[in-house]
């Protein structure tokens, strides 16, 4: 506790942390695909499924939602292995981390995505697909062309927020042993013997900050780049 | 895949003891972010100078950055910055004496503040300037017009979004076991620990979650539909 704070050593710590940030960013990325796959048939099946599939869509979500990142993240990491070896006899014991972590938060993002994409869905009027279809559209034309396009408009901003969600939550990732920009944080701390620990978690918290306003930033841009030719009622 | 079923019941119960020490986080959290968090929002909506600038920098940096890093950083810096204060003010007291759930308060109230102001905010600009206008030209003071009349209708708005943040923060918590703090998670862990059933253990807590959170949204939800009976929902 006599140590005194040094401010130099945030700035000497962001270089060492850096090339770990390619970890965290691939985790995001591969969440975001893996997790709007699914999220997709969740809403899909919200939104047009029969009533077991919509009653499982929505039971899915509200456990996800109630359940703590770090939580499903150890039952990911504790109970797969256990569950791979005991159904299908697949010893995962090797396996990279990154796997375990994928798996935990696509299940997550999932859920959110699903929300995300229904209540955009639900906001595009319904006379926008009848009006395409009159003029001799398909149904799938009339989807992609036609309402998707609104949809994703709409979504943006709920995705941009569960984005940095997402990003946020991966912070948690080093607790199973995952060597991303916070793990690589924690591993600095600890080849110091504990030492600079509040200098590095500083670091790291302003590398986590700029991600995200750079994040805002860029949706913000792309938001209203996609609207400009939106007029709604608040054109105030 | 065999759980041992025995420990899972034994666990559940040590681990239902942490539901009071989760659940006071949560309240005196939000108890004691709501009043900050409303004079925040207020400064923004009146656009106070300077206030609102760094109610923005706040917010954003709560927003921008991992819970997991804010508990670090204040877990590291809190303890040596109030040794300092003791010393100061010649006071006797070992800071490792201080309880860790009063850095937990600190770091969950910090967060939650940031989230309620925006939640706060919203809710408020959803109640027309007119409201506060008729109240005062009836002579109501500002103080009076804002207690009777806008927070009223301001709270209703805001009481799913505040269902929101409650459970967000209730999962939040699930991170306290990094401050030593026993609440269920900790609890938990450390049953796992001893006989390494740490797959049994996250099942448990994982349980424990989905049942403390979906009450609490029920609990929103039954609140939401007795506190908004005035309000007839809009012709459709």
């Amino acid at each position: 506790m006599t140590r005194p704070f040094e401010p130099s050593f945030i700035i000497e710590v962001i270089p060492q942390l850096l090339p770990f940030l390619g970890t965290t960013l691939a985790i995001v990325t591969g969440t975001v695909l893996f997790g709007s796959m699914f999220g997709f048939i969740l809403a899909r099946a919200k939104i047009r499924g029969r009533k077991i599939s919509k009653l499982l869509a929505d039971l899915y979500t509200a456990i996800i939602r109630a359940t703590p990142s770090i939580v499903l993240l150890f039952v990911v990491f504790y109970g797969l292995p256990e569950l791979l070896l005991g159904t299908i006899g697949i010893n995962s014991n090797g396996y990279n981390k990154v796997f375990f972590v994928l798996i935990a938060f696509s299940l997550q993002f999932a859920a959110v995505m699903s929300e995300v994409m229904r209540s955009a869905y639900g906001s595009v009027d319904k006379g926008q697909y009848e009006a395409a279809v009159s003029i001799g559209l398909s149904e799938r034309q009339a989807f992609i062309r036609i309402v998707l396009p609104q949809c994703i408009v709409v979504a943006l901003p709920n995705f941009a927020n569960s984005l940095i969600g997402l990003l946020k939550e991966g912070a948690l990732a080093y607790t199973i042993g995952l060597t991303d920009i916070m793990g690589k944080g924690i591993l600095i701390i600890g080849n110091n013997y504990g030492a600079y620990a509040l200098e590095t978690y500083i670091a790291l918290t302003a590398i986590y900050w700029g991600i995200t306003l750079l994040i805002e930033k860029s949706f913000h841009l792309t938001e209203n780049h996609l609207s400009r030719g939106n007029k709604g009622i608040s054109a105030s | 895949m065999t759980l041992n079923t025995e420990f899972m019941l034994e666990t559940f119960f040590i681990a239902l003891k942490g539901i009071p020490v989760t659940l006071s986080l949560a309240a005196i959290s939000l108890l004691l972010a709501s009043p900050a968090a409303f004079f925040m929002a207020i400064a923004r909506i009146n656009r106070i100078k300077g206030l609102q600038k760094a109610v923005t920098v706040y917010v954003s940096f709560v927003r921008g950055t991992p819970m997991i890093l804010q508990i670090l950083v204040i877990y590291s810096l809190l303890p040596s910055l109030l040794n300092q204060l003791f010393m100061n003010l010649n006071l006797k007291i070992n800071v490792f004496d201080v309880n860790p759930i009063l850095y937990a308060y600190i770091v969950f109230t910090l967060n939650t503040a940031a989230a309620l102001s925006e939640v706060f905010r919203s809710a408020l600009q959803t109640v027309s300037i007119g409201q506060l206008e008729a109240a005062q030209s009836i002579g109501l003071s500002t103080y009076k017009a804002y207690t009777r009349i806008v927070i009223p209708q301001a709270l209703v708005v805001a009481l799913p979004n505040l269902g929101n943040v409650t459970v967000n923060l209730i999962k939040g918590t699930s991170l306290a076991f990094m401050m030593t703090v026993k609440d269920i998670t900790a609890l938990a862990k450390i049953e796992a620990s001893y006989g390494y059933n740490y797959i049994e253990a996250y099942i448990v807590i994982f349980f424990i979650y989905i049942i403390l959170c979906s009450g609490v949204q029920l609990a929103f939800r039954l609140l939401e539909k007795y506190l908004g009976g005035y309000r007839k929902p809009a012709a459709g």
